[in-house]
């Protein structure tokens, strides 16, 4: 959780919003993945690279964050982009959810 | 199911005469999971709107209707299934497959949490649950299958 702000952390297809300074997505969400015993490592992979557009370097990154640590924190957006991709997440079954950052 | 023949446009595999009725009695689970299953936070910190719960359970639930009736045009499609002599050639296209994955991990999730969610070891099975950790295990089979087959597209 404490690295939300760090730029590896943000989806690399969003460069505008890596750009701006963080008072400019005030307030924000942190968009989180959480393990379970059920998605296959290799499908959480394929999933995050589908939804993030993450090279599969990054996206096994996050994978193995959430394996082992047993959440990653894959975005931190405006509300509506966290919807979406916490939409896009549970539309293929993850268990996703979002928080916001405070 | 063997992948056979892919190219930009088309993936072929090859279903064996009971593969493909498996596949087939397993599509018909869908859907599995169930609607609201997941909540949009889990209520740490300030809420999230319960309005956005609420818009986000609807659609998901227009996604799964929508799957549902893709679905049965898919299975009623009579070019799909190619009968051959060893069993059945299964045409999809890269859209198609990365579809049938979220199709197939609903079932897969869905049986799980019809298990009882268990972290770690199951319960011993009985009559009620073999039929769930069938289609779990087995929509896990396909799906593995289905990733294998779009990365070597990679």
């Amino acid at each position: 959780m404490a690295e939300t702000g760090a730029p590896e952390l943000l989806p690399g297809t969003i460069q505008e919003a890596e750009e701006k300074p963080r008072s400019d997505l005030e307030p924000g969400y942190l968009v989180i993945c959480w393990n379970d015993p059920v998605n296959y490592m290799q499908y959480v992979t394929h999933v995050f690279q589908i939804v993030f557009g993450w090279a599969r370097p990054k996206a096994e990154f996050h994978m193995r964050q959430v394996h082992e640590q047993g959440k990653s924190v894959l975005a931190r957006e405006s509300l509506e982009k966290a919807e979406h991709y916490v939409h896009q997440l549970q539309k293929y079954s993850l268990h996703a959810t979002m928080e916001r950052d405070e | 199911m063997k992948l056979i023949r892919s190219t930009k446009d088309q993936f072929q595999f090859r279903l064996g005469r009971r593969e493909k009725q498996a596949l087939l009695h397993l599509l018909k689970l869908y859907p599995c999971l169930p609607a609201a299953h997941q909540p949009l936070s889990k209520g740490g910190g300030s809420p999230v709107p319960e309005t956005d719960q609420g818009l986000l359970d609807e659609a998901l639930a227009e996604q799964r209707r929508e799957n549902r009736r893709r679905l049965q045009a898919l299975l009623a499609d009579p070019g799909r299934f190619q009968e051959q002599e060893s069993g059945w050639r299964f045409s999809l296209s890269p859209a198609e497959v990365e579809w049938l994955l979220q199709v197939l991990n609903d079932i897969r999730v869905g049986s799980w949490v019809l298990l009882g969610s268990p972290e770690r070891r199951l319960a011993p099975l009985d009559e009620k649950t073999i039929p769930h950790y069938w289609a779990m295990e087995l929509s896990g089979q396909f799906q593995i299958e289905f990733l294998e087959a779009m990365q070597g597209g990679d």
